[in-house]
Order: C-alpha cells, then sequence, then structure tokens
C-alpha cells in the first residue's frame, strides 16, 4: 500500500539511517531536559534580579562553591580541588539514588521507598560496621556490602508485596518509609544517640566511605571513594538494560506486561528482580551518605535525596549516563548556594527555588513529551484505523 | 442541482503522511436512498465517512449539505446538521445502561426540590422504549451494556443516532461483527430506516451486502473514486473488479489435506475468566499434522480463551491438553513455546510485540534468550540484527527505519507481518492463528493465508480462530463452531456450509441448522 515506505528496508540505505534514527533519538532524549533547564534558569534569573542581585554573578557563584570556577581567595588548605572534591562527595549518593529510580522505572515500577532504603541500609551497616574496631580493607567493603544487601532486601520485599499479593509499590514503599524512620530514630534515640548533636554516634573514621580531611600537599581534602562505585554502578546499570538478557527482560516488563507474559517472561520474577536492584541501589545510595558524606544520621528525619531522585532521573531520561549530568546539575545548585549567598547576596533559599522550578519544568516537560507523543501516536492510529 | 442531493462532496482530497488517502472523490447522495461505499481496506472510504462527520477536514474540497455548503468542524456540529455515525468500533459506556448510553450528552433533565437539575432516567427510558419500537430496535433500557450482545450493542448505537434525530446515517462496516443472522435482521433495519426517509451511507467490503440493500454504491480503490453504479444493473463480479482493480478469484488456492498423526489434543477443557464466569465449557477436540482446525464463533464465545489456555496465558480448572503426546496442561508459557507452540495473538498490540520496542528486538520476543541472541546472559546485538534484516526481507515488513524502527511507528497491518513471521519463524509443530488478518488489506490477508496454508502442507498442526466466516469457510479443513463456551459441531469443512455454520454460532440446535441453505457470497 506504502510503497514510498519500502526503501527504508533496502540494504545499502539502513546503515545511514540508523545512525541517523541514533542521533535522532539522542537529540530526541536531550533536548526536553535542555529547554526545561534553560527556562528555569531564566525564570530564576529573573527572581533573583527582582530580589535586587545581579543573576549572572549568582550562577557563577554557585560553579564557584562548587569548585568547577575559581574563587577570589581561598581558606587555610583549601582551593578549588578541595571545594570540588567535597561536590563529588556530595552528589555521589544521588547518583546511586536516581539510579535506583531509573531501573525500577524502567521495568515499569515507581520506587518512593528510596529514602526508606537509604535510610534502612545506611543505619545497619552503621550499627554493624561504623561502631566496630575492623580496619579500613575490610570495614569499607563491608559497608558496601551491608548497604547493599539490606537495600537489596528491602526492595526485594516491595517486589515480592506486588508480585504475591498484588500490592501496589507507591502504597507499600511510602509505608515502608514511615516504618524505617521511626523504627530507626527508636533505636537511634535509645542506644546511639550522640548526647551533643542530637545525631547517631559518629562513624568510626575506618568504615567511612570518605576520607575526611585526608592530608594533600598543603591541602586538606576529603576524598569520596563512593564516586567510583557509582561510576562503576553507571555503567552497569548501563550494561544490564543494553547488553543483557535480563535487561532485555525487565524492559519488556516495564513496556508491556501482557506482551512480556505473552513471550514467555517470567512477570512476577522481573519485577521482584527490578526493585531488588533498585534497592541494591538505594542500599548503595544509604551507605555513601550515611557513612560518606555524613557520618551520622538524624534521627526523625526522611532523606529528600530519595524523592529528588525521581526528578532527576527524569531529568536525566532515565538514562544512565544523563543521570550524571542531572545529578551533577541539581547537585550544584545546592552545593553552591552557600557560596552564593555570601558572594553574591543571594539567599540559599533561591537556591532551592531554582531546583524546584527546573524539576517542575522537567516534570512538566515529561508531561508535555507524553502529549506529544499521545498526539502523534492517536494520528497514526487514525490513519490506520483508515486501513 | 442543489435540492436533488442532501449530501454532496465535492473534489474531496485528504493526505495523510505518507499516503494520499482520497484523491479528488466526488459523491452525490439522494435523499431517502441507501448509498454504497465500497471498497478494499485502505481504499479511502473511512476517511472520507469521518470528513463527512466532522472528524478531518478536508484538505481540498466542499462538502454541501441540503444544497448548501457547510464547514464541519466537529462531530458535534455534524450531529447538529442530522448526521448520524455508527462506528465500526462502539462508542459506548460499558457500565451504563442502554439509556444512559443514548441519551448522554443531550439528557432530559428535571429539576430535583425545584432548582436541582438532574438526569431524569425515567423519562429518558420511556423516551428510548417508544422509539426503539418505531423502528423495531428492540433494547431494553435498563440493560447495562457490558451485559447484551454485540447486535444489541449496534442497535444502541443506532438508536442513539436517532435520538438524536439524525436524517443521514452513516454505516461504517456495520456488519463485520455480526453472524450471518443478525447481519439478514440487520439489513432489514437498514432497509426499514430507509423507508422512514431515512438517507444511508453504507461502509463495506461485503458485495453481497450491497446488492441486496443499496440503490446505488461508489466504489473507491485506493483513494479515487472508480465509478458510481446502479446496484440493481450491475453483477457483484463486476463490482468487485472495479474495487480491486483486477480480476479476482473468490477461491484461496489450497491443495487437499493429507493429514498425519494428531499433534494437539484437548480434552475436557474448562476455564474461567478472571471475573470468574465458566467461559469454555467442556471442550475437546483434535488436530492433526497437516490440518487446520478452525474455531468458528462470535466473538467472546470462549474461543479466544482456548487459545490463551493452550498457550498457557490462561489457567486451566479442569481437563487436558496434550501436545504431541506429552501433557502441558500446566506447564509454563516458556516451556510450551519450546516444546513447539506458535501463537500468533488477537490482541496484537497488547500482546503480539512491545509496541515500544525495536522491530529487531520484537522479531526475537521467542528467542532473544537460545543462542546466537543471547550467551550466558549477554545479548548479541548483531545477531538481533542479522536476524530482523532476513525476517523483513522475507515477510516484507515494511517500516521506517528498518531494524530500529520503533515498533509503535509501523502501520497495523506491518506489525502483523511481523507476528506472523516471527511465529512461522519458529517452525513450530502447532501454530495458533487468532483472527490473524484482522484489519488487513485483501493484499495482505491473502499473503497470510497463503503462509498459513503453506504451514499446513509443512505438516503442521494449525488452530485458527476467527470471526470472519469467509477465513474459515476459505481455509479450514475442520471446522469447530463454539457458542457460549460449548463446542456444538465439529466437522469436516466441506460438509458444511457457511448457513449452517451461521446457525450453530447462534446456538441453534442441530435438528434446524441442517435446513439452512447452503452457499456463501454469490
Amino acid at each position: 500500500m506504502k510503497p514510498d515506505r519500502k526503501q527504508g528496508n533496502q540494504p545499502e540505505t539502513r546503515p545511514e539511517r540508523e545512525s541517523a534514527g541514533r542521533a535522532h533519538r539522542f537529540w530526541n532524549a536531550v533536548k526536553i531536559p535542555i529547554l526545561a533547564i534553560l527556562i528555569s534558569l531564566v525564570a530564576a534569573g529573573v527572581i533573583i534580579a527582582v530580589t535586587g542581585s545581579n543573576p549572572f554573578k549568582a550562577y557563577y557563584a554557585l560553579l564557584q562553591g562548587s569548585g568547577l570556577a575559581p574563587k577570589s581567595s581561598y581558606a587555610n588548605y583549601k582551593s578549588m580541588l578541595t571545594d570540588f572534591l567535597s561536590y563529588v562527595n556530595y552528589f555521589t549518593p544521588m547518583i546511586f539514588a536516581a539510579l535506583a529510580v531509573a531501573v525500577a522505572l524502567r521495568a515499569g515500577l515507581f520506587n518512593i521507598g528510596v529514602s526508606g532504603q537509604m535510610l534502612a541500609a545506611g543505619f545497619t551497616a552503621t550499627v554493624l560496621v561504623g561502631y566496630s574496631h575492623l580496619n579500613a580493607v575490610a570495614a569499607k567493603p563491608l559497608v558496601l556490602l551491608i548497604g547493599m544487601a539490606v537495600g537489596g532486601l528491602a526492595g526485594a520485599l516491595v517486589g515480592f508485596l506486588k508480585y504475591r499479593f498484588n500490592i501496589n509499590e507507591v502504597v507499600s514503599t511510602i509505608m515502608l518509609n514511615y516504618i524505617f524512620q521511626y523504627v530507626v530514630s527508636f533505636m537511634i534515640n535509645t542506644y546511639y544517640v550522640d548526647p551533643v548533636s542530637r545525631q547517631s554516634k559518629e562513624v568510626s573514621p575506618a568504615s567511612r566511605l570518605t576520607l575526611m580531611d585526608t592530608p594533600v600537599g598543603n591541602l586538606k581534602i576529603d576524598i569520596p571513594l563512593g564516586i567510583l562505585a557509582a561510576l562503576l554502578a553507571v555503567v552497569l546499570v548501563w550494561i544490564l538494560f543494553d547488553r543483557t538478557k535480563l535487561g532485555y527482560e525487565l524492559k519488556a516488563v516495564g513496556f508491556s506486561r501482557s506482551a512480556a507474559r505473552y513471550a514467555g517472561i517470567r512477570v512476577g520474577k522481573c519485577m521482584v528482580l527490578s526493585m531488588t536492584i533498585s534497592g541494591v541501589l538505594a542500599g548503595l545510595a544509604g551507605v555513601t551518605y550515611y557513612l560518606g558524606y555524613m557520618g551520622s544520621i538524624q534521627p526523625k528525619v526522611l532523606l529528600n535525596t530519595g524523592f529528588d531522585a525521581i526528578a532527576v532521573s527524569l531529568l536525566g531520561s532515565n538514562n544512565p549516563f544523563g543521570i550524571i549530568f542531572s545529578t551533577m546539575l541539581i547537585s550544584l545548585i545546592g552545593k553552591g548556594s552557600t557560596y552564593m549567598r555570601s558572594a553574591a547576596g543571594v539567599d540559599t533559599e533561591i537556591a532551592s527555588v531554582i531546583t524546584g522550578m527546573i524539576l517542575l519544568f522537567s516534570a512538566c516537560s515529561a508531561y508535555f513529551r507524553y502529549r506529544m507523543e499521545r498526539k502523534k501516536r492517536d494520528k497514526e492510529q487514525t490513519v490506520k484505523e483508515e486501513k | 442541482m442543489a435540492e436533488e442531493y442532501i449530501v454532496e462532496m465535492r473534489h474531496i482530497t485528504k493526505r495523510f503522511p505518507g499516503i494520499v488517502a482520497n484523491d479528488d472523490v466526488t459523491i452525490q447522495v439522494r435523499k431517502g436512498e441507501i448509498y454504497a461505499l465500497l471498497g478494499e481496506n485502505g481504499a479511502g472510504k473511512s476517511t472520507l465517512m469521518s470528513m463527512l462527520f466532522g472528524m478531518y477536514e478536508p484538505d481540498e474540497g466542499e462538502i454541501y449539505i441540503r444544497g448548501e455548503k457547510v464547514k464541519l468542524e466537529s462531530p458535534n456540529h455534524a450531529t447538529r446538521l442530522n448526521i448520524g455515525m455508527v462506528h465500526q468500533h462502539f462508542k459506548l459506556v460499558s457500565n451504563y445502561t442502554v439509556a444512559e448510553n443514548i441519551v448522554m450528552g443531550m439528557e432530559p433533565v428535571k429539576k430535583m426540590l425545584g432548582f436541582l437539575p438532574v438526569v431524569d432516567l425515567k423519562k429518558a427510558n420511556s423516551e428510548i422504549q417508544a422509539l426503539s419500537e418505531k423502528y423495531g430496535l428492540a433494547v431494553n433500557p435498563t440493560d447495562v451494556i457490558e451485559n447484551i450482545n454485540v447486535s444489541t450493542q449496534q442497535r444502541v448505537e443506532i438508536l442513539k443516532m436517532l435520538y438524536r434525530e439524525a436524517e443521514i446515517l452513516i454505516f461504517d462496516e456495520p456488519t463485520a461483527v455480526l453472524t450471518p443472522q443478525e447481519i439478514d435482521f440487520l439489513l432489514e433495519i437498514i432497509k426499514g430506516l430507509r423507508d422512514n426517509g431515512k438517507t444511508i451511507i453504507l461502509i463495506t467490503h461485503k458485495l453481497e451486502e450491497i446488492k441486496r440493500i443499496a440503490d446505488r454504491c461508489a466504489i473507491l480503490n485506493r483513494g479515487k473514486l472508480i465509478d458510481v453504479l446502479n446496484v440493481a444493473d450491475t453483477s457483484t463480479k463486476t463490482m468487485a473488479n472495479l474495487m480491486v482493480g483486477r480480476e479476482v478469484s473468490f477461491e484461496t488456492e489450497k491443495k487437499p489435506a493429507g493429514f498425519g498423526d494428531t499433534v494437539l489434543e484437548v480434552s475436557g477443557l474448562n476455564v474461567y475468566n478472571k471475573q470468574n464466569f465458566h467461559v469454555v465449557r467442556d471442550v475437546s477436540f483434535q488436530i492433526r499434522a497437516g490440518e487446520i482446525l478452525a474455531i468458528a464463533g462470535v466473538a467472546g464465545n470462549g474461543q479466544v480463551e482456548i487459545a490463551d489456555a493452550i498457550a498457557g496465558l490462561m489457567p486451566v480448572r479442569s481437563g487436558k491438553i496434550l501436545l504431541n503426546g506429552e501433557d502441558i496442561t500446566d506447564m509454563p508459557i516458556r516451556e510450551r513455546t519450546l516444546k513447539g507452540i506458535s501463537y500468533i495473538p488477537e490482541d496484537r498490540q497488547n500482546y503480539g510485540v512491545v509496541m515500544d520496542f525495536t522491530l529487531s528486538e520484537n522479531l526475537a520476543l521467542k528467542n532473544y534468550f537460545k543462542e546466537p541472541f543471547c550467551k550466558k546472559g549477554m545479548l548479541n546485538r548483531r545477531a538481533f540484527e542479522e536476524n530482523s534484516g532476513r525476517l523483513i526481507e522475507k515477510y516484507d515488513i515494511r517500516s521506517g527505519q528498518g531494524s530500529s524502527t520503533v515498533v509503535r511507528s509501523m502501520s497495523g497491518g506491518n506489525q502483523q507481518k511481523a507476528i506472523v513471521g516471527r511465529e512461522i519463524e519458529l517452525a513450530s509443530p502447532f501454530m495458533i492463528f487468532v483472527q490473524p488478518t484482522r484489519g488487513l488489506d485483501i493484499g495482505a490477508i491473502e499473503n497470510i493465508h497463503r503462509q498459513m496454508i503453506a504451514e499446513r502442507d509443512k505438516g503442521r498442526a494449525i488452530l485458527l480462530i476467527s470471526l470472519e466466516l469467509d477465513e474459515i469457510m476459505d481455509c479450514a479443513d475442520t471446522i469447530a463452531v463454539i457458542y457460549n463456551g460449548e463446542i456444538q459441531k465439529i466437522a469436516p469443512a466441506d460438509t458444511l456450509t457457511a448457513n449452517q455454520v451461521g446457525e450453530f454460532m447462534m446456538g441453534v440446535n442441530k435438528k434446524q441448522a441442517v435446513n439452512g441453505k447452503g452457499g456463501r457470497g454469490e
């Protein structure tokens, strides 16, 4: 019926078309996040200008505060490098958390419980390793392993509830968030509280995933070891979805449960597995936060990281490499805000406003993309129905 | 010229990306006639009528209603001009009653407590009762849509138009979902409507229906108007040739069957659906190598559930399914595939393909876990590409970007070709074809029938489930007729006529059925 389409199948034109298709897909994937970022930067710029400051100076201060641009002066033992590494230290947990969200989303599940899983993993590792006398060589890998195990179990539980009892994962993860939050704060307040800081006692330096205040030359640097694991995780998640049988199955389940089942894929197993992997990643986010960045746990507080991760993952189009960039961007604003206040006189709250706007616009743009695609699809559908 | 025609569409052209759906088409419909639009799938009949119903705007051309030039902006606008349309896929709210569906959008309103406007359902019910009696369209206004059968639902759609005082009634392939007996009944209704002064436009590709009721007939081919004929002076053969644009044979080429050993044996099968209805009742049959067994039946009588149960998508309550003598009743889906079942499902978009996967990923959906596609859990992308390149060529699957096309962007016909190709390539001894040609054009239908019969000749056992009686009569070696989950009759295809099959489909018992007249088509 459509002779004009047939050319696409002829071998000589196929390779070009495919590379063109890839470039096209890449552009499709990045155009909406980029647009969202630009719009929100402009909008926030207007707000900053209205409050009487110079938006360009403010944005530059964000870069300076995160060690991406030189400051005019540095304190003792500090430099652009120390700023940058402390920025890396700050965003490492977010990479894991956003990956956790992305893995679940690819399989069609919504893991809202990343924060709770982080807390459970962080707390367990703190108690078991952080308060022990193990040496660094034994303690650090053990922290990672415990984080993965606890997070994975928490995720698997959610997947199992979904598979066995058809309990919506959104509901069960929210409820588990509460359970983890209050059980952990009870334990901390009863057994592990530091009377001065009102937080849990600090973990041993040997178990800490960030080497704090390490003297290097005339600098004192925080060296975040977790980032290596995070980058490895990015690559592994990419391989999982692009190159493995399991990834193929998870994606099939995420796109269409009925078609996956028809193909003989065990849908329940895939849901449990994807939640487990998601939980493992959330657990890693937990240990890199509580035993890396922080060193202690504040009772009764559930981190925003797990929720922001949803938006970060969306902003990165659920793509592992995209997530690195969206994480760095969102964290840049959070990390640089203190310096922005002192250098440009812009309140730190404005930083939250910018973050909020980017996330809002990117969330909206997911909606716009959906609308655009649906419109396109409807059109195709009606054309199809003609036939 | 003005008053003579109630509907005139002049020089209509409508383009969609990559296709000209209507190319300079002019039709003129007289008041009080039955005007048929005849053409293959994709000839542009539905597009033309969608424009008359205000769903699309023509790119070029003009529409005149009762001699006045109009620009139809929406279906609501068309309704105001007394144009009504019964769509191929009914647009009914399934958990509302007949009356609620009919009055929806223009409900009779009464004031509760003197000021609160509420829908006056009692009035609606009585109005609809009166309307249904006037036109002989028997419905019960208080029945819920999901509990009534397809032909009654269609009557509800017709009443919906009449309630809106439609004078020009468009029927889009109204008989596609009906049994022969229901078709007779519907055609009588349509005649009755004409005799009541309505103007009818009938979209169809069934010549016999046109011959029976239409006054005039416009023939479309690939978007172009070929001819407008007086039905009384034209033979169906002529119409068919004009429609397809070449000489057509009404028969599918088929060698006589040579049956081998029993491949599939189903005995005492009982299946309950999710709502715990008993949808398959004590069904038993056997299919031999080299045999096409077709299950005929009106939609929703349990035939799809039989296929799902055999493929493992639906649990079996009792009974046995044997494949080559091996009990597969409780086997997981994947194992059944490996034991040798190919399955072309009814719902191709929700089951047959993962719509957001690429073509190459979809073409390996049943064997991605085997070498060469997968080694030790890692996928070999090149094997995917090679496989899909081969199948694209062999089964003429057309798409925008070859192997890397996302299947969602492909046309339904090509999606189906991909599924059929993939399933045939599995070379399973047993194959299930459910509605394999639904929504496809005549060329594609011929092609799929040819492939199915070729597989039969290779000695595969084939279960064909179809709502199209013609398809069953053309392809089957053995016909089983199902009604209400029960097999009414199993017999060699050459011992049954289409009419007999039709009567079994309605659940009429054997004695009465024997009197049915033979023959189909001409």
